[in-house]
């Protein structure tokens, strides 16, 4: 089966080369989408910007750093509080959000007055924190304003301070992804190896690219601790600045989300020699053969299984009850990239259901290696999808549920389709054993949410009926 | 005999292995190389290798592939040793014809990460 042209992208055959669905005996060598690759004119794209990339996805999970953007509001308010990654210090990064505020004036004249000002401004507000990443956005990097000279000034009159910068206006980029990559490899260059740790294990790992939602990290760092694996850095959930710049005292890098993280630990490798171990984090056997390779890798195979046993006995027959109850249900996932890969054969295999689409808003064309090579055939493989094909693969392959963000949630809701956050998620933690029933609870109340049938009855229609909805209690 | 057989590794190995998926070519390479052959040593009965990091690294990954292969495929521990090593190197082959040598992905062969 060639690449697919579907009928509303007509107008703009550009985008078959984007649409893939897998056919028997075919593989990545004849079809594989194009992707990272710029937005079709004509396409209304589902995509964020660069800078949005790093703001939201990376530097804003961090606890007890001020992102200060510089640039207007709502390049400040639209990357704030649309993710949920919470903190064990209070939520700090999730109840401030600062901004320059750049009106015309300063556009017209000059930022860099302004940054200075706001950043000893947020310094004096929140005296008890003293690091910062500042961001530069669109009409900033346009007009010039050097931040990088600006954060050095403030330091020198700050030394208890210390200052990151991000240059990734939201232009630099084909979509979020730039900014995951300029992210990494700044704070590679410039913050790496400039602060030393306490080493309290003779196990030491960095976890790249977690980013704690709903609690992912916590419930995953409470394995670290019963192995007794000191975790050097998170990056970034439920992390700290200071931490980050230790990456280089780990002895290993495990990596869960390779699109946004994977840079950072290809130079840890390369310029440290860290070896790099990507595992799933979502899904029991998956998870179980991370843990199983993490322990390998440090040599206590035994205690890794004693709790994989452990977990297992908790909550594999949670997930069981629930496996029985969705077993042969179709989903699709839309989102960012590496949740395709990592969740089609997870919830095939723990929970009997089947992927039957998938799109990527900023996956690379590896991503889309690795979800081909694990997805079924008969699934269509998209990146960058937009509204109308989202229609229309629905017609094609008549979803239960769809994993996708609140925006094209709202949007497949008014289908009667039920949409799961695969982005902040309904009620997470997803990560983990505990977590994957977590996940497989929320599809089970989304596929068999009374409401959705409720909403599509119109009373003043005598002839349709209140549908009776039957649900099993777990 | 022998293609069926390749095509059960192949196929798990698609389904289950991120490490041939990597950015970069070389980094494909040093992973097919590695991981595989910790996997030939671990299911001939050799000891593998664990002197650096990379290596017990590479053991770790082979370790969790060789236990899912005796445990998925009964033919794995009626084979002889020559067998196994004719099937791990078939597997190379097919492993770096597909995720390197045939692949389209446009980053393979970026000098930057």
């Amino acid at each position: 089966m060639p690449m697919v042209l579907l009928e509303c992208d007509k107008d703009i055959p550009e985008r078959q080369k984007h649409i893939y669905l897998k056919a028997p005996n075919e593989d990545t060598r004849e079809f594989l989408p194009i992707a990272n690759a710029a937005t079709i004119p004509g396409t209304l794209s589902e995509r964020g910007c660069a800078f949005c990339g790093a703001k939201l996805v990376i530097g804003g999970v961090l606890k007890d750093t001020i992102q200060m953007i510089h640039g207007p509001l709502g390049c400040a308010y639209d990357t704030w509080h649309t993710k949920r990654y919470p903190t064990d210090n209070g939520h700090f990064n999730m109840k401030y959000v600062w901004s320059t505020d750049m009106k015309e004036s300063h556009v017209v004249f000059g930022g860099e007055k302004r940054l200075e000002q706001s950043m000893h401004e947020a310094f004096d507000e929140m005296p008890d924190i003293k690091r910062m990443i500042v961001y530069t956005t669109c009409p900033t990097a346009l007009i010039g304003d050097d931040i990088k000279a600006v954060a050095k000034k403030v330091m020198k009159e700050r030394p208890d301070v210390d200052v990151f910068t991000v240059e990734c206006p939201g232009f630099s980029g084909v979509s979020q992804s730039k900014g995951h990559h300029v992210l990494n490899i700044g704070w590679i260059n410039e913050k790496v190896e400039t602060m030393e740790k306490e080493i309290t294990s003779e196990y030491t790992m960095n976890f790249i690219g977690d980013f704690n939602i709903q609690g992912d990290t916590q419930l995953l760092q409470t394995y670290w601790d019963r192995l007794g694996i000191q975790v050097v850095a998170h990056f970034t959930g439920n992390g700290t600045y200071d931490d980050l710049r230790c990456m280089h005292q780990a002895q290993l890098n495990v990596v869960n989300c390779a699109r946004s993280s994977g840079y950072i630990a290809n130079e840890l490798k390369k310029r440290y020699g860290i070896p790099r171990l990507d595992i799933d984090s979502w899904g029991f056997s998956y998870m179980a053969e991370g843990i199983r390779k993490i322990c390998a890798f440090f040599g206590i195979e035994e205690k890794g299984e004693a709790l994989i046993a452990e977990e297992y006995a908790k909550w594999k027959p949670k997930l069981d009850w629930y496996k029985e109850r969705l077993q042969g249900k179709k989903m699709a996932i839309w989102t960012g990239g590496p949740r395709l890969w990592h969740w089609t054969k997870s919830v095939e295999d723990d929970l009997g259901i089947q992927v039957v689409a998938m799109s990527s808003k900023f996956g690379h064309e590896e991503d889309f290696e690795k979800v081909i090579a694990r997805g079924k055939e008969g699934t269509y493989y998209i990146d960058d999808g937009n509204e109308l094909e989202f229609f229309e693969i629905i017609d094609l392959v008549k979803p239960d549920v769809i994993f996708t963000g609140p925006r094209v949630g709202e949007l497949v809701k008014k289908l009667h389709i039920p949409y799961v956050n695969g982005h902040g998620y309904h009620n997470g933690p997803y990560m983990g054993f505990e977590g994957f029933v977590n996940l497989a609870r929320d599809t089970y109340n989304a596929v068999h949410n009374p409401l959705r049938h409720l909403a599509a009855v119109d009373i003043r229609d005598s002839s349709q009926t209140t549908p009776v909805i039957v649900r099993g209690a777990a | 005999m022998s293609q069926s057989r390749l095509d059960d590794l192949f196929d798990y190995t698609e389904e289950r292995c991120l490490w041939q998926f990597f950015s970069r070519t070389w980094d494909r390479e040093e992973n097919i190389e590695g991981v595989l052959g910790q996997v030939a040593r671990l299911l001939t009965g050799q000891e593998p290798l664990r002197g650096t990091p990379q290596e017990r690294l590479f053991y770790a990954d082979a370790l969790a592939m060789a236990n899912d292969v005796r445990e998925r495929f009964p033919w794995a521990s009626q084979i002889n040793h020559e067998e196994i090593h004719f099937l791990i190197d078939g597997l190379k082959s097919r492993l770096v014809d597909t995720v390197i040598t045939r692949s389209t992905n446009r980053e393979l062969n970026h000098h930057l990460y």
